[in-house]
């Protein structure tokens, strides 16, 4: 434990869900301020259901969850979240989708008027502002969803599976991107994705998760310096370390072989 | 420059063979569309020329036309029609905002919905216009009962398809939009709202066609009251078959302008707006 302030604490919370039983086993993880963390795994890890409850949308069943030292009970200022599908309001433009969140805070019309300006150029949509969501292509609705997470300059960003919709040209493209805003800019990242190479590129910190119930199986950290290019043999390196555990997991669960596992908190890479 | 001239000869045909083919293919669509109201108008024609049925019981094309210029030219159908319209939208529209205000209120607050919307689609199982008397011993024999039986009409299809069109919105819309802090009344507004006008158009179209309804009984129940119900009860007791048919001919008419002129121009836009169509 260093005595670096945290951003967000996830202590020990846990969540079942009627007839589907326990989705995510008591789980413990810590976020730095500027820390960019990964959370990755099969569909049912419970991955999502953790970004959910560290959004302040899912209560959970058991534990807490701090966002910079306050108590989460509910949507809060400082947090800040992209969905997979990008969830704009369809009648809204892109300007006034970007500006809602602001409306919605009560910040003042000028003010508003120059941070939209300020986060649609940080994404390069500023020359599409007064489209309309169904008019752009699903890379672009996706900046959209962006720039209005970062409108409200967060100092936690949750990203759930931001692009897992997105053709693989387009989502090679917006996780350069995704990599320069977040040094520009350096909020708390907490990002959910089942691709393992994506997570090793843009992460300081990988948690891999497992399904059945979901819970951490280990923690990466990677330290590749940035700006960072996706062939480098290092991140080549941790994804296949990854891939080898996840199968050795599958195998697990399957049947065969044995488990393997040791308590999360036990695990630091 | 032969060549140039059969160059130019050749799209100039073409050009005119696609403007022939264009109108056949109108004059095809004409034919498919119409060919049952010309053969109702035919059958009825003959019906009352070789006098199967007696012409107090069913007035020829032309008797019916000749009473629908006539009350045109004398003006009181027409005052008629209008008091009934303004009735029909005033009703409507107290009824699309009162299921809608109850629909937003109640559907944002799971206990109240709960417990309400049951009691609405009970309703639905009672016809409106079994209201009535108990309106008339309410409001009096009178106008105002009318309106609220037509109010009434629109209110219960609109407030179940408020509630409908309220659990249609994209979980992680409302997500989103509670996540960047929107909150009460605001969220109600600028988030539930707009999302669920696509889904109300759907509701407002069958409403109306409830309103109708609704209006309609009651006008004829009503009786002294303006309207065209009212003239529709007149011409069964003076036996101006004629006239009722008349009548009828112009609800069909208003119905049809309504939906071609209103609803179907409120749902292209709605579409074009809300990105339903076109979309990528």
């Amino acid at each position: 434990m260093t005595a670096e302030p945290l951003a967000l604490r996830i202590d020990g919370v846990s969540k079942a869900y009627p007839n589907r039983g326990l989705a995510l086993a008591p789980t413990t993880i810590e976020v730095r301020r500027g820390e960019f963390v990964s959370l990755v795994g099969p569909s049912g890890c419970g991955k999502s259901t953790l970004l959910g409850m560290a959004a302040g949308l899912l209560a959970p069943d058991s534990g807490t969850v701090e966002a910079m030292g306050q108590r989460v009970g509910g949507p809060g200022r400082e947090r800040a979240i992209v969905f997979q599908d990008a969830a704009l309001m369809p009648w809204l433009n892109v300007r006034h989708n970007v500006e809602y969140g602001l409306r919605a805070q009560r910040v003042p019309k000028a003010e508003r008027r120059t941070r939209v300006a300020e986060a649609l150029e940080m994404v390069h949509l500023d020359r599409v502002a007064d489209r309309h969501p169904h008019e752009l292509s699903g890379g672009m609705r996706q900046r959209v969803a962006i720039a209005r997470a970062l409108v409200l300059r967060p100092e936690i960003l949750l990203m759930d599976e931001p692009f897992s919709a997105l053709d693989a040209q387009t989502r090679t493209v917006l996780q350069d991107e995704l990599q320069r805003i977040w040094l520009e800019t350096r909020p708390a990242v907490v990002f959910v994705t089942h691709n393992l190479m994506e997570a090793a590129f843009l992460s300081d910190t990988v948690y891999l998760l497992s399904a059945g119930p979901g819970r951490i199986v280990r923690r990466y950290e990677v330290t590749v310096p940035r700006p960072r290019e996706e062939s480098d043999p290092r991140l080549v390196d941790i994804r296949q370390d990854m891939l080898d555990r996840l199968r050795s997991e599958v195998n697990a669960a399957a049947g065969r072989g044995d488990p393997d596992l040791a308590p999360a908190d036990a695990l630091a890479a | 420059m032969t060549t140039n001239t059969a160059d130019g000869g050749a799209p100039g045909a073409a050009g005119a063979s696609r403007a022939a083919r264009g109108a056949r293919r109108v004059a095809m669509l004409a034919v498919r569309k119409l060919w049952f109201i010309a053969l109702i108008l035919v059958v009825w024609w003959l019906v009352t020329a070789l006098g199967l049925v007696p012409a107090y019981k069913l007035p020829s094309p032309g008797d019916v036309l000749g009473a629908l210029e006539n009350a045109i030219r004398e003006r009181e159908l027409l005052g008629a029609l209008w008091d009934t319209l303004l009735r029909l939208v005033t009703g409507w529209a107290i009824g699309v905002a009162c299921a809608v205000a109850l629909g937003l209120l109640t559907g944002a607050v799971p206990f109240l919905e709960d417990g309400i919307r049951p009691v609405l689609a009970g309703l639905q199982a009672v016809p409106t216009i079994a209201f009535l008397p108990l309106a008339i011993l309410w409001f009096g024999f009178n106008a105002t009962a009318v309106l609220v039986i037509t109010a009434f009409g629109t209110f219960k299809p609109m407030a179940l398809a408020t509630y409908g069109a309220i659990h249609q919105v994209p979980p992680t819309l409302k997500m989103a939009g509670r996540a960047m802090g929107a909150r009460g009344l605001f969220y109600q507004r600028t988030l539930v709202l707009p999302a669920i006008v696509p889904s109300l158009v759907t509701g407002l179209k069958l409403s109306w066609s409830f309103a109708w309804r609704s209006l309609m009984a009651a006008e004829i129940i009503v009786s002294g009251t303006t309207g065209l119900g009212g003239v529709l009860e007149l011409g069964r007791e003076i036996n101006a078959i004629d006239i009722v048919m008349a009548v009828i001919l112009i609800i069909l008419v208003v119905g049809i302008l309504f939906e071609q002129l209103v609803f179907a121009r409120l749902e292209r836009w709605v579409n074009r707006r809300w990105g339903l169509v076109g979309a990528r």
